[in-house]
Formats: C-alpha cells, structure tokens, sequence
C-alpha cells in the first residue's frame, strides 16, 4: 500500500519539473531577478528588462512548455527568427521619433559613424580568438552598434544559431548604458570640455519634415538593399508622423503597435536565456565581446568629435560623440546626464539627439556594407 | 583589367579588411547623407507647408 502510493507520488513528481531543476536554471533565474530587480529599483529602461528578465526566470523553469515548439514563447521567438519583429520595431520608432536635430544640423551625423569603431574592434577580437567564423565575428561585432533590432536581423543573415546571446547582450547593454558609458566618457574629456555648451540649432520646416523619409528611403533602397526593410519601415513611419494628417496612423504604430512588438520581443529574447543553452563559455566571450564593442563605440564616439574640434571655430561638445551610438535615446539622454552634472544650465538633450539618430543610421549603414561584403543579400 | 567581385576571406586578414573597409565606407556613406541634408534648407525656396493645412486627416 505504502509502496503504491510512493509509486504515485513518484509519476506526480514526474510531471512536473521539480526533479529536473538544475544548478544552471538556478543560476539563470538569478540572472533573470537582477535584470528585473536593475529595472524596478534603478529604472534601467524597464520596458527591455521587465520582459527580459520575466521570460528568463520562467524559461528556466523546468517542465514548462512554454518555450518548447509549439509553445506560447516559442511563437514569439519566431517572430524574432522570420525577422518579422525588428521591421515592426522600426515602424513605431520612426512614429515616434523627430529627426528635426538631425535635419538641422547635418555635420553632426558622422559621429554616427564615428561612435562605431567599437563594431570593427569586436570583430576583429572575435575573429582572434580563433573561436569564430568571419560571418559569426560580424553578427557578434554588431552588438557594438547598440541597436536591438538591426543587431537581431544582421545576425539572422550571418549567425541565426548565436541569437539568443547576441539578443541578450544587446539588448542588456542598451539598458545599462547609464553605467557602461559615463567612465569612459569622462576619462577620455576634461571638465571644461564636458561643459561647453552648444549653440541653438535652426528651425526645421515641415516641408523638410516630409520630404526627409522619402529621400532616405531612396538612398538607403538604392545603395544599401541588404539593410532596405528595416530602415524603409523606419521612414515609413517617419513620414506617417510627420504628414500630420493620418494621426490615427501614426499614433498606432507609435503606441499600440510598439507596445505589443516590445512585449513580444522581449519575451523572445528573455525566452531565449535558457540555462542548457547560454550558460556556456562561447556565451561568456560573445557577452564579453559585446562589452569590449560598447566601450570601443563610445570611445571612439568622444575621440571622433575630439578630433573634429581640431578643425572647429565653434567647438562641439565632445559627450555628443558618445550619443553617436544608436541606442535611441538612451545615449542622447547619458550625455545630457554626464554633461549636466558639469553644467547644471547645460541641456545638452536635443543636441545629442541628432547623432544619436545618426547613430540609428551609422549602425544600418555598418550592418549593410557588412552584409555585401560577406556576399549576404 | 579583369575585376572579380569577392566577399571577403574567413581569416583574420579579412576581418581586419572587412572592418577597415566598412569603417571607411561607412563614413563616406553618412559624410554624403549629411551633404545631401545640407541642401535641404534650398527646399525652403520651391515653397512651404504649414502644419494647419495638414491637420484634419484621420
């Protein structure tokens, strides 16, 4: 009698994950609290972590079919691996987002490509380590360019197997820019250049509005057809914000639409953190590449516009060149932060903003040049 | 002369030339979007647009 009812209690315990439960999962769970924790209590960009860290602690929860083939994240993820998700994100950035201190002042836009360097360390140090293909050390490289989506569709062209850590990693540095950033900033500037204070950018018209996402459009269609989706879809909802008379448009895709690919995404990318599959060393180098790609980036951001003011009458201030990194507008709002706490009168804001959007094409202009010259379409 | 188009070796040769390469490209690239922000100012000559004609859409 006894012996049946162990035997019963045995096949209950068999169904569900209780004796399955790893070391690893344990591990990532933490893993999954500290992203949620960072979030709530130091509002590290939680609309990325909340998700994140959420889909990470029930993605290692044993028995669960929520992350099998056939389950309710699995179906996320692949909106992630069809590269349907990234083109949707862009749709509601370009809703959301107002290109006008980019449009009025264009010589800002190479720190955009400047602040990219740290790309082309990382892969060259991938590439080192003799642990990666040329096609892989490029999807771990972009990272680097602190864009989520363009780092998920350039890797889904190069290295769909290494996803979920090059997913990870970008999208948890983007969040924790505001401690990444700020040191590497100040090492590389002096208190009086941190404070200079820029000039008041000119008015943009609506005309140039308007005309702005078709012309870039065309450019980026005709010269860079490998990165055309994701920054056709970001024009296309541009010029649906800026037309101002299909409101409902654009509010949609700026808010409804946004909302629910943000949630989708980051349960994807949080679904992903699975222990059998990340906790291993290839993990650990692609999470420390992708470190070494964002300091890369930011310093060469700062160098790039250190280097500019050689050749300035009216100099810039050197933070922007940090802001240069994609990660809109996170990075703008870092070198206001940094800047700010020189200059208490200096809202350095608006005009990191315009590399900052730079940045979004510094990134796409990398990932697409990257993807023709490894004969990807 | 004959040019071939390649794609870059998978050696660390290639991935310094790829990173030069797209570092490169990709300044010119973006160097030449400015320039063509630069002009965006004479579209102000063809004319304007005011945000009240625009407004009143769905």
């Amino acid at each position: 009698m006894i012996e049946q009812f162990l035997g019963l209690l045995v096949s209950l315990l068999d169904q569900t994950g209780l004796l399955s439960i790893t070391a690893g999962n344990i591990l990532m769970m933490f893993v999954g609290a500290v992203l949620i924790w960072l979030a709530l209590t130091k509002k590290y960009e939680p609309f990325l972590l909340l998700g994140i860290g959420f889909a990470c602690i029930v993605s290692n929860v044993p028995g669960s079919d929520l992350t099998a083939p056939g389950g309710l994240f699995y179906y996320a993820f692949r909106g992630v691996e069809l590269v349907i998700i990234p083109p949707l994100i862009f749709l509601g950035v370009g809703a959301m987002t107002d290109f006008g201190p980019m449009i009025s002042r264009p010589s800002l836009m190479v720190l955009g490509a400047g602040a990219h360097a740290g790309i082309f360390i990382a892969i060259v140090l991938a590439k080192m380590t003799g642990m990666f293909t040329i096609a892989e050390a490029g999807a771990i490289g972009i990272i680097g360019g602190a864009d989520g989506p363009m780092a998920i569709f350039v890797t889904m062209k190069l290295a769909p197997h290494l996803l979920p850590q090059i997913a990870v990693a970008a999208y948890s540095y983007m969040a924790l820019m505001p401690l990444i950033q700020p040191p590497v900033m100040r090492l590389l500037t002096s208190k009086a250049e941190r404070s200079i204070m820029m000039t008041q950018v000119r008015p943009v018209t609506r005309l140039e509005r308007i005309v702005f996402p078709f012309v870039i459009a065309i450019i980026v269609n005709l010269l860079l057809p490998p990165v055309a989706p994701l920054i056709t879809m970001l024009m296309l909802g541009n010029m649906l914000r800026e037309v101002l008379m299909v409101e409902r448009l654009a509010n949609t895709a700026a808010n409804e639409i946004m909302n629910i690919i943000t949630i989708t995404l980051t349960v994807a990318v949080g679904s992903t953190m699975a222990a059998d599959r990340f906790l291993t060393f290839t993990t650990l180098v692609i999470v420390g590449l992708g470190l070494i790609a964002f300091l890369g980036g930011t310093a060469s951001g700062v160098l790039t516009a250190k280097f500019m003011n050689l050749f300035l009458k009216e100099k810039i201030n050197p933070l922007l060149g940090s802001a240069g990194i994609a990660s809109v507008p996170i990075a703008a709002r870092v070198a206001h932060v940094v800047a700010l706490k020189e200059n208490p009168y200096n809202f350095l804001i608006m005009h990191a903003m315009g590399p900052n959007l730079a940045g979004v094409f510094g990134t796409a202009i990398s990932g697409g040049i990257m993807l023709a010259l490894l004969g990807v379409k | 002369m004959n040019i071939v188009p390649m794609t870059v070796p998978d050696t660390l040769e290639g991935a310094v030339i790829l990173s030069i390469v797209d570092f490169f490209l990709s300044i010119v690239l973006i160097y030449g979007i400015s320039f063509v922000l630069m002009l965006f100012p004479y579209l102000n000559k063809l004319g304007s647009i005011s945000d009240e004609s625009l407004k009143g859409g769905h």
